[in-house]
């Protein structure tokens, strides 16, 4: 029964993830409808009808049910998609990373039956993610004492577990189809976060609400099912999509030739491998890259550093400036009346300025998780990865002393948040310029130096947790959750009279307190989120130092 | 460097947990040696090599390389060292060559002369990118990384494994020729042929205990071997009674056969003295007595 046995190896392997990350979600949902319910209602009564169905608050309903809209609806969604397109990417792919395929095929089971197998486990799991978020979402409002009258949370889940479905089966279909689990997963990534991003922000430009149609997360988010259940016209589309996938990585799969654990030919290869250009190549991609230990760290995160400052360049700062003139008038007016604790939920920003707007769509949010994305990537791969893959033995069998591994690792951190900082500052800079907005080139140089060192900090995190256990799956789940956890700290306590003073806990809290877009850099944040940042390498030195290598495999 | 060991331990033990990975090892590994480190798998070996190149710390016990603490001068023993993991791990997308010159900047002062000229020895290509490479062209990489700084001391883990034979011919000449100018090797290894052929002396690890540490040469006196003589007259078994390592005679055809474990010298005094036409001895097999010290029975040995 390979079936029953792929399927169950593949749940066994991947359970603790999708538990632990529900968990947390869960857990999050409880903490933020326990704020919410403690926020004056005044302001939420006397609002306009379309605002309360735009937050998702049925007329009947507490508004601590906007937490379900905030939790679920987006962090809530976003994690159960990442967990289910990391498991689709590398359902046969990884497989074949592993060199693990070989042995599995030869069973005899044909790759149709094992990509079934595969596909079982990842519905199975989603549907267990699923079930432990509905189970959450029933728990914590009778816990909280929030009327939740009117509101769908099962629709919700619902929703997000066939999302996730839908991330799932592309990722699997693209990994089916190439072999390479990491093309798998970045790409479905990109898509994930980039129709996200396009769909918070083309309904508030006028004329443009219908451009969000062409990105999948439309057909989970404009349906609004915890207000409204479950859409059935729209969700069919991401049900459609789900079999098509799977289709595609069936015939995927089965007409190509499966891969060895060789690596592919990148450009580079290709220029060294002519003899017009393979002196200067050689140069840059061999004797200059592994000149030292931090610029070959640097080197192999190159393609990852290289999208996200694309992004960041291109889509959150260029394009932002040129859609700030296209803002929908009546959202730009509503904006300016919402009560103070709701401009908490979207970082603060007033939307009547291009500051504001670029507070509330670049840099609130987008901007620390795409730092974050490359420097705890780096941080946590720096020395767990080296020993995960082995390499660490002999990297450290050269006369170099453990201390000077973790710095160079760090200083290539820095490097590369460096490049992704300056990529999003230039961005804001161009798409000022473009977009007529005349934005203060310091400021916006002040605001992408402190979000440059926001992702530094948990970069570090990441990298002290790396040197400490040597394993790099706590290093990234640990340093995201404190991450997650961080950011919702200084989002939410605020709304909470008590509780306000706690937010001096949070980095994120001194990122955009002095509020840098308007008034320039602050000296003592920028100082503070510095400090953190170089004694979490301190603490990643002395922990890595302490302790034996481990061995794996 | 003559008067100082290559590599010492005393009284070096490692447990993980509740295991005990290696128990109270005494072992002296001198200059111009190659010594063969030997044991079933899990007897502790990768886990000694480990602790001599600081990956792990010992829980009790010293270690020391060429007069210098494994630990507190760790930095400075690796400039004199050169290892090969067991397991040989490197970076899939970096080629042959831009590995070795990753490792030279680490180290400095390595000769590039010296590098292609190992790399000829050993037949590998270093333009390949190490992902693409089988797993013997890998380990030639993690080979002629170990010895292009010339280390003093060179400490290896399974070295051979995937190699074939003619390349694992040069490479035991490789090593022969670092002892003879008065280095040390290291060599952990299964293959007990690779063992018998290029170690001065072995030592053997059990379940962590060191049972075992002789030269290879005393070994091989010490091995029952097949010792034929053919004599021109018949000659009485009994001649042989009494003599040292004489273990069975057995005449037969007019040729006498001897289960020998001794030293020949007694053995040819006796046969000497009557008609001795020729006399084969088959070479002394050490697999055996490897073989039997893997075994359980020799732990009380």
């Amino acid at each position: 029964m390979i079936f029953a046995t792929v399927t169950t190896k593949t749940i066994r392997d991947r359970w603790e993830g999708w538990l632990i990350a529900t968990v947390v979600m869960g857990l999050m949902l409880w903490w933020v409808m326990s704020i919410y319910s403690q926020i004056d209602l005044s302001f939420y009564t006397s609002m306009p009808q379309v605002f309360r169905s735009m937050m998702n608050i049925s007329s009947e309903a507490d508004v601590g049910s906007l937490a379900y809209g905030v939790m679920y609806a987006s962090y809530g969604a976003l994690t159960l998609a990442a967990l289910a397109l990391a498991m689709g990417g590398a359902s046969i792919a990884g497989e074949e990373r592993d060199g693990t395929i070989g042995l599995l095929l030869a069973n005899p089971k044909s790759r149709t039956r094992v990509l079934a197998s595969k596909a079982a486990a990842l519905v199975l799991l989603a549907g267990f993610g699923a079930l432990v978020l509905w189970a959450a979402a029933r728990i914590v409002p009778a816990a909280v004492g929030v009327r939740i009258g009117g509101m769908h949370p099962g629709a919700l889940i619902f929703e997000m577990f066939v999302n996730a479905l839908f991330y799932g089966f592309l990722a699997m279909a693209i990994g089916a189809w190439t072999g390479r689990a990491s093309l798998a997963t970045g790409a479905t990534t990109g898509v994930m976060v980039l129709s996200w991003i396009a769909v918070g922000m083309f309904p508030v430009i006028k004329g443009w609400a219908g451009v969000a149609k062409a990105f999948p997360w439309y057909y989970y988010d404009a349906g609004k099912p915890a207000l409204n259940g479950v859409d059935w016209g729209r969700l069919s589309v991401l049900l459609g999509g789900i079999v098509v996938f799977a289709a595609v990585a069936v015939v995927g799969v089965n007409r190509r030739d499966l891969r060895g654990q060789s690596v592919g030919a990148t450009v580079f290869d290709r220029l060294r491998s002519n003899p017009a250009t393979k002196k200067f190549a050689d140069r840059l991609a061999g004797s200059a890259r592994v000149s030292r230990i931090w610029v070959k760290t640097v080197s192999e995160h190159q393609g990852l550093v290289i999208v996200v400052s694309y992004i960041m360049f291109l889509g959150m700062g260029v394009l932002i400036g040129l859609l700030y003139g296209l803002i929908d008038q009546a959202v730009q007016k509503f904006a300016g009346q919402l009560p103070k604790t709701l401009l908490a939920m979207v970082g603060n920003g007033d939307m009547r300025t291009p500051e504001g707007f670029f507070q509330v769509e670049t840099f609130s949010m987008t901007a620390p998780i795409a730092l974050m994305v490359v420097t705890v990537v780096m941080g946590a791969r720096a020395l767990a990865g080296e020993e995960g893959r082995r390499t660490m033995g002999l990297l450290l069998a050269n006369p170099v002393p453990r201390s000077k591994v973790v710095i160079e690792k760090a200083l290539a951190m820095v490097v590369n948040a460096v490049l992704v900082g300056f990529a999003t500052f230039a961005g804001v800079v161009v798409g000022s310029w473009l977009g007529r907005l005349g934005m203060d080139i310091g400021d916006i140089a002040a605001t992408s130096a402190l979000a440059t060192l926001l992702g530094l900090v948990f970069g570090g995190l990441a990298l002290a947790l790396s040197g400490g256990t040597g394993r790099t799956t706590i290093a990234v789940y640990v340093t995201s959750g404190v991450a997650l956890a961080a950011y919702l700290l200084n989002s939410f306590l605020p709304l909470s009279a008590t509780l306000a003073g706690w937010v001096r806990w949070s980095p994120f809290y001194y990122y955009l307190r002095g509020d840098p877009l308007n008034r320039g850099m602050d000296w003592g944040s920028c100082a503070l989120l510095a400090g953190l940042f170089v004694g979490l390498v301190a603490l990643a030195v002395v922990l890595f130092r302490r302790r034996d290598l481990r061995q794996v495999g | 460097m003559t008067t100082q060991t290559a590599i010492h331990t005393q009284g070096l033990t490692k447990h993980y947990g509740t295991v005990e990975a290696l128990i109270d090892l005494d072992l002296d590994v001198l200059p111009g040696e190659v010594f063969g480190f030997l044991g079933p798998n899990g007897a502790g070996k990768t886990t000694t090599i480990r602790t001599l190149l600081d990956e792990i710390r010992p829980t009790a016990g010293t270690a020391s390389i060429l007069g210098m603490d494994c630990r507190r001068d760790s930095v400075a023993i690796r400039r004199r060292l050169g290892y090969v993991p067991g397991d040989l791990a490197l970076y899939p997308s970096l080629t042959g060559r831009d590995t070795l010159t990753y490792f030279a900047n680490l180290r400095g002062g390595v000769d590039w002369t010296y590098v292609d000229e190992l790399a000829g020895r050993l037949d590998a290509d270093l333009a390949k990118k190490i992902g693409d490479l089988s797993s013997g062209n890998r380990q030639k990489v993690g080979l002629i990384q170990a010895f292009m700084n010339r280390p003093d001391v060179l400490i290896m883990d399974e070295p051979s494994s995937g190699l074939d034979p003619l390349v694992q011919r040069e490479f035991h000449t490789m090593m022969r020729e670092v002892a003879a100018e008065g280095r040390a090797v290291f060599l952990s290894s299964h293959t007990l042929s690779e063992v018998q052929r290029v170690a001065d002396r072995v030592g053997i690890l059990r379940h962590g205990r060191l049972i075992a540490l002789e030269s290879v040469s005393e070994m091989r006196s010490k091995a029952i071997r097949q010792v034929v003589f053919e004599f021109g007259s018949p000659v009485d078994p009994a001649v042989f009674d009494g003599v040292p390592g004489v273990r069975s005679v057995e005449v037969t055809n007019g040729r006498t056969v001897l289960s020998f474990d001794g030293k020949m010298a007694a053995l040819l005094t006796i046969a000497e003295q009557h008609d001795v036409l020729d006399v084969t001895t088959e070479e002394a097999d050490l697999e055996e007595i490897f073989l039997t010290y893997y075994r359980d029975e020799a732990v009380t040995a």
